[in-house]
């Protein structure tokens, strides 16, 4: 209800038939949905939910940046629920609005651009076990409870909480299947590098959840390429395709077999983003060719003789998933041609507030 | 068996208009662009009507940090403080 510049909604409790397919029916009228079935939103199982997180439920977490509508932690469990989310997992939802909700991450146009994104979560850490996440095979297939509802309930919140409306709110093109729900874990054993969570400086027992405005998804395939700079090659030619290039950050997600190339030759991590940041160019005169040359942007790549992918090596960030067999890596890049998002990630179920 | 709402709400904001100006005869114009292709090209010739039609004068234009994101404050007041009214474009 709209009126007198305030947004409520008037009835927190609906009184429904205990019939749990009429409760079903009854998300789906009042527009609750995602256009999948939902677990209807009742009261024990919020309750569960909320038992996760230490502040009060009245706390907000998230605020959208244009309407002012907020994402109190109430909020989050009961779509957290209706996502079909276990009540453990509901540190990891809310640890991603905190990400999202930073500035750089830019929630209102990644969410209503025509670019279509979607948030992608990769998760990593001890939790990934605990929770029981997938972090090998169909990596970002169905299957997992966990990698599934999660990000679903990310969805959830956007649709229902910040009224992120497709056609009204959200006026993505071609939309995004991520917009559904679009949760990873990294798979520690087959990552030759430090983890992501020990990489952002979160130690060995906090895990951290990263939100990562993603553009559609790029398989890299290589199965014939046995060094280290043929699969680069293929890595970095992907990612400076004309229809990707910008000066956007990049995500690449190295199956197994790749990593295992990689870590054959010692590279660091470093290494293989500066590798890939040389490589993941075009020529100037190409992207005028083509109409995406922006003068005012190869400056802030500094002017190089070619344009590049993203501002530098570190806006590449690199992680590790997928099964044991195959040479499939996949390639993400980011919203906004312009850069507009910058991924964020925080640590899970650490409240210095509480 | 009972529900739970799951949308959300927002406090009260309080937004209003700017006046209406009585004339823009001989008034400043400000430009914001979003810095996308075409956006400076449908801001220059929108500007270049006003000083035909009205005598306007038209300030450099100015550009968002960010074409998604809402312009920086300091330069919402630079151009608030510069111009009498601002024209701001979404090109593509």
């Amino acid at each position: 209800m709209i009126g007198k510049g305030r947004i409520v909604n008037t009835q927190r409790i609906h009184d429904v038939p205990d019939d749990p397919l009429a409760a079903v029916d009854y998300c789906y009228e009042q527009g609750w949905t995602d256009g999948l079935p939902v677990v209807p939103p009742e009261e024990s199982r919020v309750r569960a939910t909320l038992a996760f997180e230490g502040r009060p439920p009245e706390t907000v977490i998230a605020v959208h940046p244009a309407t002012g509508l907020e994402l109190t932690v109430h909020a989050a469990a009961v779509n957290a629920v209706m996502a079909g989310c276990l009540p453990e997992y509901f540190p990891v939802l809310v640890a991603a609005f905190e990400a999202m909700q930073e500035e750089p991450y830019n929630f209102h146009g990644s969410t209503a651009s025509t670019g279509g994104s979607a948030p992608l979560l990769i998760v990593s850490g001890p939790i990934v076990d605990e929770l029981g996440m997938n972090a090998g095979v169909n990596l970002f297939g169905p299957g997992n409870r966990a990698n599934a509802t999660i990000g679903r309930a990310v969805r959830l919140c956007i649709l229902n909480v910040f009224r992120m409306t497709p056609g009204i709110a959200d006026k993505s093109t071609q939309g995004h299947p991520g917009k559904y729900t679009f949760c990873i874990a990294e798979r520690a054993d087959r990552n030759p590098w430090p983890a992501l969570h020990e990489e952002l400086g979160y130690g060995p027992d906090i895990s951290s959840v990263t939100v990562y405005a993603g553009s559609g998804f790029c398989n890299i395939e290589n199965h014939g390429g046995g060094s280290v700079e043929s699969l680069l090659v293929t890595i970095a030619d992907t990612m400076s395709n004309y229809g990707c290039i910008s000066l956007g950050q990049t995500l690449l997600v190295l199956a197994p077999e790749h990593a295992d190339i990689i870590a054959s030759t010692g590279w660091s991590k470093p290494q293989v983003q500066q590798f890939l940041y040389d490589h993941a160019t075009r020529s100037i005169e190409s992207m005028k060719y083509i109409g995406k040359y922006v003068e005012r942007e190869h400056k802030r790549q500094g002017s190089p003789p070619e344009v590049h992918r993203g501002i530098d090596p570190s806006d590449i960030l690199i992680t590790v998933g997928g099964g044991d067999a195959g040479g499939h890596s996949a390639f993400i890049p980011s919203w906004s041609r312009s850069r507009a998002s910058i991924m964020q990630s925080k640590p899970i179920g650490v409240c210095i507030d509480c | 068996m009972k529900l739970i709402d799951p949308t959300g709400s927002a406090p009260e904001r309080s937004h209003a208009r700017a006046p209406k100006l009585a004339t823009l005869d001989g008034k400043v114009v400000g430009l914001i662009s979003n810095g996308k292709l075409n956006a400076d090209l449908l801001l220059e010739e929108t500007a270049k009507l006003f000083v035909a039609e009205h005598g306007c004068r038209v300030n450099k234009l100015v550009y968002k940090h960010n074409a998604s994101a809402p312009a920086r404050q300091e330069v919402i007041q630079q151009v608030a403080d510069e111009s009498d009214f601002l024209l701001t474009a979404t090109g593509d």
